[in-house]
């Protein structure tokens, strides 16, 4: 092969190939240039930068919606014929476009229309500050999107520097404001010391298996671990395999690490409360959407390839047994710790965090069951992916309604204490209604949407359990969810309790603030966590179509 | 559009509009302008409204089937006469010689039925041979009744949002008194009262245009509801409220016996719908499902009255059992004949005919109607006189053709022992609305009588006309009331003078209710009806000899009704004032009032004429005539003897027709007469002849001890029921519930100690174990960096010797 063909090759890749297929990408990029642009130039310093923003980010949720249509199989789908394959490498398979792909790329485009819409009602950041904050929010977000669709080792830890490094950032986003800056360092030191751990975890990986695309890396894997060493410690391959477990569980710690799961959820809390509640929005609803899928990615992609066979197919069973349990334990700790640690938590924000740790741990139980049925069963597999993006797209508005809420008080009491919400239904009646929609729908009480969401979840559990895959974990993991779900009634009615039954405080000065606005989007926001719990087969039928990329 | 699918959309609008006003008024009401004013302008928009819907259908009915001379109208030709009289008598002639105990076809042609429209709105619902449905059934007796009721509303509204003026603010409500011994203020309730009004109109166009026999019920009902709201208006009052209940519970007696004929009907028939309906068969054809009409008059017996297939069966149900399957259809014919069914039918009938004695107040459910006077004025008019009263009659009417001769029969002296009862009462009574209200129930007895002996036109033309002049007696009364605040007749007189217009119009409806005419010439609208059911009672007492009594009841009543409808009218107008006091403030009422009056006392003028082309409402209801019900009937078992029911236009001949002309004539002049001599001229006085008849006055001014009567038969034995009812309650069933409950209590606080202590100790344990959980999870979160970088490593090793010892085995194969 010379060099002109391979360049051609390239090209066509590049061109025909990969670049249709990354124009959500491509616009949000152009939006950011976009943004700095305005901000340079004198003649475009009157352009509003959430504007900019808005506009370019309306633009790839017109992509990401269209490529989502256009994917086989798509409910409501304009193309008689699917004009997309199923599953695509693009950029020589350092990326894959799939269903799984579409679909967090629209979860994530739609988040930003209205996120961006939310930033601008709440008034952080203000015009001065607006085109560094969308600058990151929309580069955090290029990250994100490649997070979802990652292929690759290098790119895997690029997309998630990419995502991270702006967050860091943003954390610190309220200048002046000394926790605001503290959270900021220590998410940055902390981010350092799990990227750091990651590349080498990363670095061992390919080390043994001399490639770093995902594919051939579970063909290579399968074919160590199927060859059969005697022991963990003794025979000749048990070395490579020790290589391999460390340099996964390093692996492990990055993504853990982007979920805030337990053990390596510290930076959570921390950076919740010191940060603005719209940069906790963000890292909890956007970052999650991305990690899980990464997580998935990462999870299928080194545990299942469609045409192993003999010992090497028994060798990625013998990993994806491995990783069901790592993750499912992990789920296990992060949701139980996360939901004991929210008690007592007198700062709302700092309360929300624990909150998407408990959360995490939920999602990771689906990822489990997801890899779990891998293989044995795909279309429970198929289903266990469904819930999860379902889950993704509730949570979206959930945890999207609860920090605008959070935002909309703070602009009116100057507080976040949850202390500070005492006897609010007097005054704000309506806020506290949204509050209880988005709280019980937290705890995933019926008829909202967190119900359905982790129904569809402990189902895909309870799947497993009767199929037989992976029993005893995943009863270990149904029980424990179910008696999260309990203690985690008692942290969010708490918060209700105080907003309803507690006296208002006598000094309560309630800053004036316009109503209309804020209470619009929180309407917007909330409503669908409403109808989601009713209406839910339009979502579930995209979700559906997420999980087809499993098969 | 054809009329078939015209007609329902008009009257079906137009039964609909008021109940859109009632739940505005309902809703809105109190909003509606300064103290809800403007509700009388929604209700009045709603019904006049519906009476254009009306004379719209009204109209157009006429446009298709005309109103002319009907074939056996009032003035048929000589020959033709001729024919029917002998045909008539060939009939009687040889009466005897018929085995037939039902009905038999005479006269020698078959009939077509009456044209009708009839189908379903709603189906409310179905399974089996149930079938619920919000359904019509239009004829020219529909639509008239529509015109009339949505005509007479009209006046009435308009009338009243002038009378029920002082309810636009505070009232002080003179004969309620409180303990205090002041009065009792009030707010106004002026929309209340429209919302009942419209409430009650639809109502009443429920039943007229109602479709089966359920539909009637329920809006029968609704009805009684309104009726009762009406009544009760000044519910503070004590006598009202008693009225109101009175009324209410009086006609629940009547609708006991209306369920049990709608039982025996719907489960022997199966079928509850008037016509016949149209319905999708078994194999995707439409097919004909029989109602009540053609079941049990069935067009291939002539339309003869026979007791339907299915009553029979369900009579002989023990034959039936005892036959094989195949063979009970040729059979049903030879029990039929041995007579089976009879008695069910005839219970359907009477059972249907008891509701319909409740609500048009016959004997011996009378009672209630006089007491109902304690409701508004302009209430007695609408409700409770033209309209909802007459509703009995109009069952009767459109039931007509399923009932048996024997209920007729039962139905005529039912009417008879009602008109002489009343009629009697109205003599003494002093209070001018219950002369007014004896006079309805002793006109709807009239009504009764006329369609018990045959009469079916002669009775429900009378409900027509006595519709427009009692309604316009009534508002004349209200006008009275109105202008001297005060009922008693003794109080008034002389009032011609200051109340012209009142005095005029007044004098109008008497002389259209004693029926006064030209004879054979021209009358008012009274003249025509009365004379129509004195010539058919006439005609019925020639046919059966031993009934004549009947006759002689409508005569006598007919002098009755002179003489107590010209007492109240010099009682009140002429002469000179007996009171002063009243005189003085006495005035003539506000134009809204009035026009009212001049409406309706035009109508009660002309509303018994035949125009020249033949348009009139006899002819109209003439095309409605149940099929099978213009021939001489022969029928009946329940009395031992056969009755025979003879056409109706046999009293349109000379002999009865004149006889009953002079008779009416005679005694309606008798009875004015009479009653100028006394309460005009005085030559008499009133006064010597009660002292005279003590007992006899004495026995009617108490109105026959009716009341007593029933207080001594039913309330005392139901009051003293009630308190052993109640002693027992108290003093057996109480304590022992009583008991039971101490005992729970002390159970549940056993249990409550047990909850408390144990599950309750066991649920807060398990939350402050999480509870010291959480705070101790809390203290891990440091804050401190350093530590957080070392929880990297730390987390790492702990993972890696986590897994190295759970998958020793598993890794390694």
């Amino acid at each position: 092969m010379d060099l002109g063909s391979l360049l051609t090759g390239t090209l066509t890749d590049t061109l025909e190939v990969s670049l249709p297929l990354f124009r959500v990408e491509l616009a949000l990029s152009a939006t950011i240039v976009l943004v700095l642009l305005c901000r340079m130039l004198p003649v475009l310093r009157w352009l509003d930068s959430a504007l900019v923003a808005l506009g370019g980010v309306a633009f790839a949720l017109w992509y990401a919606w269209t490529d989502l249509r256009a994917l086989p199989g798509s409910p409501w789908s304009v193309v008689a014929a699917a004009a997309h394959p199923a599953s695509q490498e693009l950029f020589g398979g350092l990326l894959v476009y799939d269903s799984l792909t579409a679909y967090i790329r629209f979860l994530l485009a739609g988040f930003l229309v209205l996120y961006i819409l939310f930033t601008k009602i709440s008034g952080i950041p203000d015009r001065e500050d607006g085109a560094d904050f969308y600058t990151l929010i929309l580069g955090s977000s290029l990250g994100m999107c490649l997070m979802a669709s990652a292929n690759h080792l290098l790119m895997i830890f690029m997309a998630v520097e990419m995502a991270s490094v702006p967050s860091y950032a943003l954390a610190g986003m309220l200048k002046g404001r000394k926790a605001s800056s503290e959270a900021a360092l220590k998410y940055a030191v902390y981010g350092a010391g799990a990227a750091g751990v990651m590349l080498y975890g990363i670095s061992l990986l390919a080390g043994v298996l001399g490639t770093c695309h995902l594919p051939s890396m579970a063909a290579e894997l399968g074919r160590i671990v199927g060859d059969g060493a005697d022991s963990f410690y003794g025979a000749d391959s048990a070395g490579p395999i020790m290589v391999l477990t460390l340099g996964g569980l390093m692996m492990t710690v990055g993504l853990a690490f982007k979920l805030s799961a337990v053990p390596f959820h510290f930076w959570c809390p921390d950076v919740f409360e010191g940060a603005a509640a719209e940069v906790g929005a963000f890292l909890s609803v956007a970052s999650k959407a991305a990690a899980v899928a990464l997580a998935v990615r990462v999870a299928f992609g080194l545990g299942w390839l469609g045409d192993a066979t003999g010992a090497s197919a028994a060798g990625l069973a013998d990993v994806r047994h491995f990783s069901v349990y790592v993750i499912g334990l992990m789920a296990a700790v992060t949701c139980t710790l996360g939901n004991l640690a929210a008690y007592g938590q007198t700062n709302m924000k700092r309360m929300l965090a624990y909150s998407t740790i408990a959360h995490a741990g939920y999602l990771l139980m689906g990822v489990s069951a997801a890899v779990a049925m891998l293989g044995a069963d795909p279309e429970g597999c198929r289903k266990a992916v469904t819930a999860l993006a379902f889950y993704l797209g509730t949570y979206l508005f959930m945890n999207l309604g609860a920090f605008a809420i959070v935002a909309v008080l703070r602009n009116r009491l100057r507080s976040e204490e949850i202390a500070a919400y005492a006897g609010l239904v007097r005054s704000n009646p309506g806020m506290v209604v949204a509050a209880a929609a988005v709280l019980v729908s937290l705890i995933g009480l019926p008829p909202l949407a967190g119900f359905v969401s982790k129904f569809l979840v402990f189902a895909s559990l309870v799947d497993a359990i009767t199929k037989g895959i992976e029993r005893p974990l995943m009863l270990v993991l149904l029980v424990i969810g179910g008696f999260n779900t309990v203690i985690s009634l008692f942290y969010y009615l708490r918060v209700l309790k105080v907003m309803t039954f507690d006296p208002p405080p006598e000094d309560r000065v309630a800053a004036p603030a316009p109503v209309w606005l804020p209470g619009a989007l929180v309407t917007a926001v909330v409503v669908p966590v409403v109808l989601l719990g009713i209406f839910w087969s339009g979502l579930y039928a995209y979700a559906q179509l997420a999980g087809t990329f499993a098969s | 559009m054809d009329l078939a699918s015209q007609l329902p959309q008009l009257l079906g609008l137009a039964w609909l509009l008021p109940l859109a006003s009632f739940v505005l008024i309902l809703f809105f009401g109190p909003r509606m302008g300064p103290h809800g004013r403007n509700a009388a302008w929604v209700a009045t928009a709603a019904i006049v409204t519906s009476l254009v819907l009306s004379l719209v259908a009204f109209v157009s009915w006429l446009g298709v089937h005309p109103a002319v001379a009907a074939h056996h109208g009032g003035d048929h030709g000589a020959a033709h006469a001729a024919e029917e009289a002998g045909d008539h008598a060939g009939s009687h002639g040889d009466a005897a010689a018929h085995g037939e105990q039902h009905g038999e076809q005479h006269g020698g042609h078959a009939e077509q039925p009456p044209v009708a429209y009839s189908g379903d709105w709603y189906t409310l619902y179905e399974a089996g041979r149930l079938k619920l449905s919000i359904g019509w059934y239009i004829d020219s007796l529909t639509i008239l009744m529509f015109v009339v009721v949505t005509f007479i509303a009209t006046c009435i509204h308009v009338y009243a949002s002038g009378y029920m003026h002082d309810e636009l603010h505070e009232v002080t409500d003179h004969e309620v008194h409180l303990a205090d011994g002041s009065h009792l203020h009030r707010p106004g309730r002026f929309p209340r009262f429209f919302q009942a009004l419209s409430l009650f109109c639809f109502s009443m166009m429920g039943i007229l245009i109602a479709g089966n026999l359920a539909m009637v019920f329920i809006f029968w009902e609704l009805v009684g509801i309104c009726s009762w709201f009406l009544i009760g208006f000044y519910y503070e009052r004590k006598s009202a409220s008693n009225a109101a209940n009175k009324a209410f519970i009086v006609n629940r007696v009547g609708d006991f016996g209306m369920l049990i004929g709608l039982m025996a009907l719907w489960g022997a028939l199966g079928t509850l719908h008037f016509a016949d309906a149209q319905v999708p068969g078994a194999d995707g054809q439409v097919v004909s499902k029989p109602g009540l009409f053609s079941l049990v008059r069935p067009a291939e017996a002539g339309h003869a009255l026979r007791v339907p297939d299915g009553m029979v069966k369900f009579a002989a149900a023990e034959k039936v059992a005892a036959t094989a399957p195949g063979e009970v259809a040729g059979k049903v014919d030879v029990w039929r004949a041995e007579g089976f069914g009879n008695w069910l039918l005839f219970i359907a009938g009477v059972g249907i005919f008891c509701g319909c004695v409740g609500k048009s107040a016959q004997f011996p459910l009378f009672v209630w109607l006089p007491d109902a006077m304690e409701g508004p004025t302009p209430v007695s008019a609408l409700v409770h006189s033209a309209t909802m009263v007459a509703a009995g009659v109009y069952l009767v009417g459109r039931f007509f053709p399923v009932l048996t001769p024997d209920v007729l029969l039962v139905i005529a002296y039912t009417g008879a022992i009602t008109l002489f009862i009343a009629a009697t009462i109205a003599l003494v009574a002093n209070d001018i609305k219950r002369v007014l209200a004896y006079s309805t129930v002793s006109q709807l007895g009239y009504m009764m009588l006329a369609l018990g002996v045959g009469g079916w036109v002669a009775g429900l033309f009378h409900l027509v006309t006595h519709a427009f002049f009692k309604s316009l007696l009534f508002l004349c009364s209200g006008s009275v009331i109105h202008a001297c605040h005060t009922n008693d007749m003794r109080k008034m007189g002389g009032l011609a003078k200051v109340m012209p217009y009142t005095a005029g119009t007044m004098l109008v409806g008497c002389l259209a209710i004693i029926g006064a005419g030209i004879p054979f010439v021209i009358g008012l609208s009274g003249y025509y009806s009365k004379d129509s059911i004195l010539a058919q009672a006439l005609s019925f007492s020639q046919a059966n000899p031993r009934h004549a009594i009947l006759y002689w009841a409508v005569a006598g009543g007919a002098f009755l009704t002179a003489f107590y409808m010209f007492r109240l009218w010099f009682m009140t107008f002429s002469g000179t004032p007996r009171d002063h006091h009243v005189a003085e403030h006495a005035h003539e009422s506000p134009q809204v009032m009035v026009m009212p009056l001049l409406v309706l006392a035009v109508l009660a003028v002309v509303a018994g004429w035949t125009l020249p082309g033949g348009f009139g409402i006899a002819n109209l209801l003439e095309q409605s005539r149940p099929a099978g019900t213009a021939q001489t009937a022969q029928g009946g078992f329940a009395f031992g003897q056969t009755l025979t029911l003879p056409a109706e236009h046999l009293s349109h001949e000379g002999a009865i027709h004149v006889t009953a002309t002079v008779t009416a004539f005679a005694t309606a002049l008798g009875g004015v007469l009479l009653a100028a001599t006394m309460y005009l001229w005085r030559v008499i006085s009133p006064a010597a002849i009660a002292t005279i008849f003590r007992p006899v006055y004495t026995f009617l001014a108490n109105r026959w001890y009716f009341d007593e009567l029933y207080r001594a038969m039913f309330v005392r034995p139901a009051h003293g029921l009630a308190a052993v009812a109640s002693g027992i309650d108290q003093g057996l069933i109480d304590p022992f519930i009583n008991g039971l409950a101490w005992v729970t209590r002390q159970v549940a606080g056993i249990d409550a100690w047990i909850d408390r202590t144990l599950v309750d100790g066991l649920v807060n344990a398990t939350a402050s174990a999480t509870w010291a959980a959480g705070l101790e999870l809390k203290k891990l979160q440091t804050g401190s960096l350093r530590q957080y970088v070392m929880f990297i490593a730390a987390g790492t090793v702990a993972l890696f010797v986590l897994a190295s010892m759970l998958f020793r085995s598993s890794l390694a194969g």
